[in-house]
């Protein structure tokens, strides 16, 4: 009781502690991402937007602001009043999905956004966010049963109604994937088990496998119904014959990493941003900065996104308590699994999947909820007694 | 905080840990694949983005000129411009169409229709004027390009045209002088590299990047304008006057092989070269009966086409006789009208005969009886190997392009029959320039030169000249052979069947020559003259050949007095041009006539 006491009060008296390595570095990762959404954009909406050359950078900053502000006022509210949300979160995601199927906003040749008070808003967003609390506060629920297999089983079950709607309604394979990675990383780290993860890594490996081995075979026995993504997979393994379909985008980023070479450039000098890479400003934005900013640039930003996994490693490891770390966690792998997508994606690593490249590409859905994230993190940051550091 | 839960922290930390270095391993891999896009691919997607951000367009290069003897320009440039639209750069479409078919006499249809078509750029029309050009381009309006181009200029039209040739649609050389000296004329285009954006609107910031264009060098050559523009001028009256199919006439300085002239009429407008004679086609004719008609028109008869050469080609005969020593000038014939070749009667063109004659006299009667006797008594082995030695087996090597070989029997092939009608110039056949090259190395000391025009490429500026060489074969016959020759042909026009080519105060050898083309019973001739002068040291030589005259077509009647009257005006004027050489006025360093050179 008496260390209860203490321990409150140790809380108080380091009540305005502030993670301000991880606040930095996020705040970096937004100025330098506000930098090259103009660099990238500026050009474009130049032609768009009749002169208005910062058109994307003012919408992008609007987000950028309002997003901070919201960020801070969720780093000042205990992380524990969000608890209660866990299952109306669960269930917002799915309503907000289905809402899709009828109103749906068309972009892109994709339905994945909600217009609502006129601000597009995509579910997505929300299901990774709703995901993170759901499951954490689940697993703090489930105490030891998760460590049976059933427990582990249901864990592993609760995010795929979701990552199936995202996938077969928006047609958004790549969020389907962040949940369903967030939900096995943070169940990863809270089950002590091993071997079952190392099985299930090695059954995603074979089966990604055997599913590009298919479609090649089917390739070569000159099949023609090969559908949308079969192509990707023939434009990833081979983008220059597939230059001007499919494999476009990532030829056209290819020339940019290629032709940035080690020192790059140089900022805004990139010119593959002239309508060489459509909307460079959005998933492709790396490889502009990679052709900008050379290796020397791109390894940068990679260290970056390092320092930030690792100040999120800190705060879950020193977290008050299970909640908070898996929170942190779940952000963690969210953040960890888009940025790794991204890269791999724009340097012809894995198959084309439109994904962003968080803080950094142009989207305010994307920035806002990121931005609440890092203040759920930050919240918790705010938990963390000094003598545990 | 109890130790269970402690323990439950543990593997927790350890976990998280865990995901942290398998991310850091993942980046790590990333890294690894961008190292080897940006270092070692780097070479290779860098060209790949410069080809796709640079466009690339050429500067033309202006073709060298061709110029003559005088300095007198026969092929030159002409600015002319091509006038195109950048669709999404048109601010005013409604002007640029009023001003562009207004300025380039147009319809408001055909223009409307360029103008408002979506494209990055759309061509109205080229080879416009570079005046009209100016204009267009004065109006500044945004969106018109006016593109400056080159277009071969001929500023005498037909003159020589078989001879300087003309040049395509990217100026390449098509015929003539401008195929072979292509890589003379044609020079090196520059270009200019801009920066593109995706649309391929040019991006001003990056700048451009300009080679210049070398200019192609300028050919001087040894065919003297006047000279021809007379051969021209006569060869056009004597196909009238015979109603002639075609008539050649080449000029050339047998001394070291310079044409002064070489005309073939009809010949064609080198500024229209696609045009066909009016009259000449009936209606719609196929792509391939046109293109026969334009190749025929374009066709050069002294080098293209082979004939059998007549009596001129008596020369050889005699130079070969007095060369092997089978004769000699007072060796005496006697010519019954006829000479029995094996169980064959070959005539004479004077049936009655010449009865007793010498050598020179059976030259200057062109008997034939007196020349199969030679040939006879030269045998095929001499004679085919004088044939050879004279040259007549391989090609001239003229600077012009499809010179025809020589069609002759095969050695193994010559019988009595066959020689006996070599011997006068029957029954094989050689080009008009081949004739013009043997004769002239007989007469000229037993040296073959090679016939040309190309004497020199230099650029405009003076810089980079390269005078041409050409090969000569000395003692293709020896100089008193040749120097006998000389005599002999001076007596054909002095008193013989070449007298119509005889010129007061001149001294002019020559041969005439009639043949009958075949089917020997066409009734179709060919009339020749080979006429040089002077005849002790020939500077000009020149050959007239009548294709299928109407009425007289005998070679002394009809060619001879061609060549007189070439003789009679460019005598003087060579003199002229060799007295002011000689008195150090350099007219042209290319000139013509005189030994030295």
């Amino acid at each position: 009781m008496s260390e209860r006491v203490l321990s409150r009060r140790k809380t108080n008296s380091i009540a305005n502690y502030m993670d301000y390595s991880l606040l930095f570095i996020v705040i970096f990762l937004l100025g330098f991402g506000l930098v090259m959404v103009y660099s990238t954009s500026s050009y474009e909406a130049n032609l768009s937007f009749d002169g208005d050359s910062a058109w994307y950078f003012r919408k992008q900053l609007g987000a950028t602001i309002l997003g901070v502000a919201v960020m801070m006022v969720v780093a000042n509210i205990p992380y524990h009043f969000w608890e209660r949300f866990a299952v109306l979160g669960y269930v917002v995601s799915v309503i907000m999905i289905l809402l899709i199927i009828p109103f749906g906003h068309e972009s892109h040749g994709a339905k994945r956004w909600l217009r609502i008070f006129g601000i597009s808003i995509q579910p997505a967003e929300i299901a990774k966010l709703g995901m993170i609390l759901f499951l954490a506060s689940m697993i703090c629920t489930m105490g030891k049963k998760i460590r049976n297999r059933k427990g582990f089983y249901t864990v592993l079950a609760v995010p795929v109604p979701i990552a199936l709607m995202l996938w077969k309604i928006t047609s958004n394979m790549s969020s389907a994937i962040i949940v369903m990675g967030i939900a096995v990383l943070m169940l990863f780290v809270s089950c002590p088990d091993y071997k079952r993860f190392i099985l299930l890594g090695l059954l995603t490996i074979v089966g990604a496998a055997l599913i590009v081995f298919i479609i090649v075979k089917m390739a070569e026995s000159g099949a023609d119904d090969l559908n949308f993504r079969g192509a990707r997979i023939l434009a990833w393994l081979d983008p220059e014959a597939y230059a001007s379909g499919k494999g476009f985008q990532t030829l056209q980023g290819l020339y940019a990493i290629g032709s940035g070479g080690i020192l790059g450039k140089g900022l805004g000098a990139s010119k593959q941003k002239l309508g060489f890479i459509p909307e460079a400003q959005n998933d492709m934005i790396f490889s502009i900065i990679c052709e900008e900013l050379g290796l020397f640039g791109a390894i940068a930003v990679i260290l970056m996104f390092i320092m930030l996994i690792w100040r999120f490693m800190i705060i879950a490891n020193n977290a008050p308590d299970l909640f908070g770390a898996l929170l942190v966690v779940g952000v963690l792998g969210h953040i960890a699994i888009q940025v790794i997508l991204n890269i791999a994606v724009v340097t012809n690593t894995i198959p084309n999947t439109g994904i962003s490249l968080p803080f950094i590409s142009y989207g305010g859905t994307s920035v806002m909820f990121l931005l609440i994230e890092i203040g759920l993190v930050l919240s918790v940051a705010r938990g963390i007694r000094l003598k545990d550091l | 905080m109890s130790k269970k839960d402690n323990a439950h922290k543990t593997y927790h930390r350890n976990k998280t840990v865990t995901v942290m270095f398998l991310c850091v391993l993942i980046f790590m891999i990333l890294i690894g694949r961008l190292v080897y896009l940006m270092v070692f691919q780097s070479e290779y997607y860098t060209q790949k983005a410069k080809e796709l951000h640079e466009r690339e367009r050429t500067i033309k290069a202006a073709r060298g000129r061709i110029i003559d003897a005088n300095g007198e320009i026969l092929a030159d440039n002409r600015t002319v411009c091509t006038i195109s639209v950048i669709h999404n750069q048109i601010e005013d479409a409604e002007e640029v169409i009023r001003v562009l078919s207004k300025e380039l006499e147009l319809s408001e249809e055909y223009v409307r229709k360029r103008v408002e078509k979506y494209s990055s750029i759309e061509k109205i029309k080229s080879n416009v004027d570079k005046s009209v050009g100016d204009i267009i381009r004065n109006y500044e309006l945004a969106g018109v390009k006016v593109d400056e181009d080159y277009k071969r200029y001929y500023p005498y039209d037909s003159l020589a045209s078989k001879v300087l040739g003309f040049t395509g649609g990217d100026n390449q050389g098509i015929i003539g002088l401008e195929v072979i000296y292509e890589e003379y004329l044609q020079g090196e285009p520059g270009t200019i590299l801009t920066v593109t954006d995706a649309k391929g609107v040019e991006v001003s910031e990056a700048g451009e990047e300009r080679i210049e264009p070398i200019n192609g060098r300028d050919l001087y050559i040894s065919l003297d304008m006047n000279i021809q523009s007379y051969a021209t001028q006569l060869a056009i009256q004597t196909m009238e006057t015979k109603q002639a199919e075609s008539v050649s006439i080449i000029v050339m300085n047998p001394q070291n092989g310079e044409l002064m002239a070489m005309v073939n009429v009809p010949e064609f407008d080198l500024n229209n070269p696609y045009t066909l004679p009016e009259g000449s086609v009936e209606g719609e004719v196929s792509e391939e009966k046109r293109q026969e008609l334009l190749n025929a028109m374009w066709r050069n008869g002294c080098i293209n086409d082979t004939y059998e050469p007549g009596s001129t080609f008596k020369i050889v005969t005699a130079a070969a006789s007095l060369e092997e020593g089978v004769v000699t000038l007072q060796d005496s014939f006697s010519c019954p009208g006829y000479i029995m070749v094996g169980d064959r009667r070959i005539r004479c063109h004077k049936v009655s005969g010449h009865g007793a004659e010498d050598f020179v006299q059976a030259t200057m009667n062109s008997c034939n009886p007196v020349f199969v006797t030679l040939g006879l008594r030269l045998g095929v082995d001499n004679y085919y190997k004088y044939f050879e030695q004279f040259g007549l087996l391989s090609k001239t090597g003229i600077d012009l392009p499809g010179e025809a070989g020589t069609i002759m029997h095969k050695k193994e092939n010559i019988g009595q029959v066959e020689l006996a009608t070599i011997s006068f110039g029957q029954s094989f056949q050689i080009t008009p320039i081949q004739l013009a090259v043997t004769a002239a190395s007989i007469v000229n000391g037993g040296r073959r030169v090679t016939p040309h025009f190309g004497v020199r490429a230099a650029y405009a500026d003076g810089s980079g000249s390269q005078s041409f060489t050409y090969q000569i074969k000395e003692n293709i016959v020896s100089k008193e052979t040749s120097e006998t020759m000389r005599y002999i042909l001076e007596q054909v026009v002095e008193n013989g069947g070449g007298k119509n080519a005889y010129i007061e105060g001149y001294r002019i050898g020559g041969k005439t020559a009639t043949s009958q083309t075949l089917p020997r019973n066409s009734g179709k001739y060919i009339a020749s003259f080979l006429g040089f002068a002077p005849a002790d040291n020939p500077t000009v030589l020149a050959i007239c050949i009548i294709k299928h005259p109407q009425g007289t077509y005998y070679g002394g009647q009809i060619a001879a007095p061609v060549i007189k009257e070439l003789f009679e005006n460019i005598l003087p004027y060579l003199d002229k041009m060799d007295y002011n050489n000689k008195s150090g006025k350099n007219y042209n360093e290319s000139h013509v006539g005189t030994e030295e050179n």
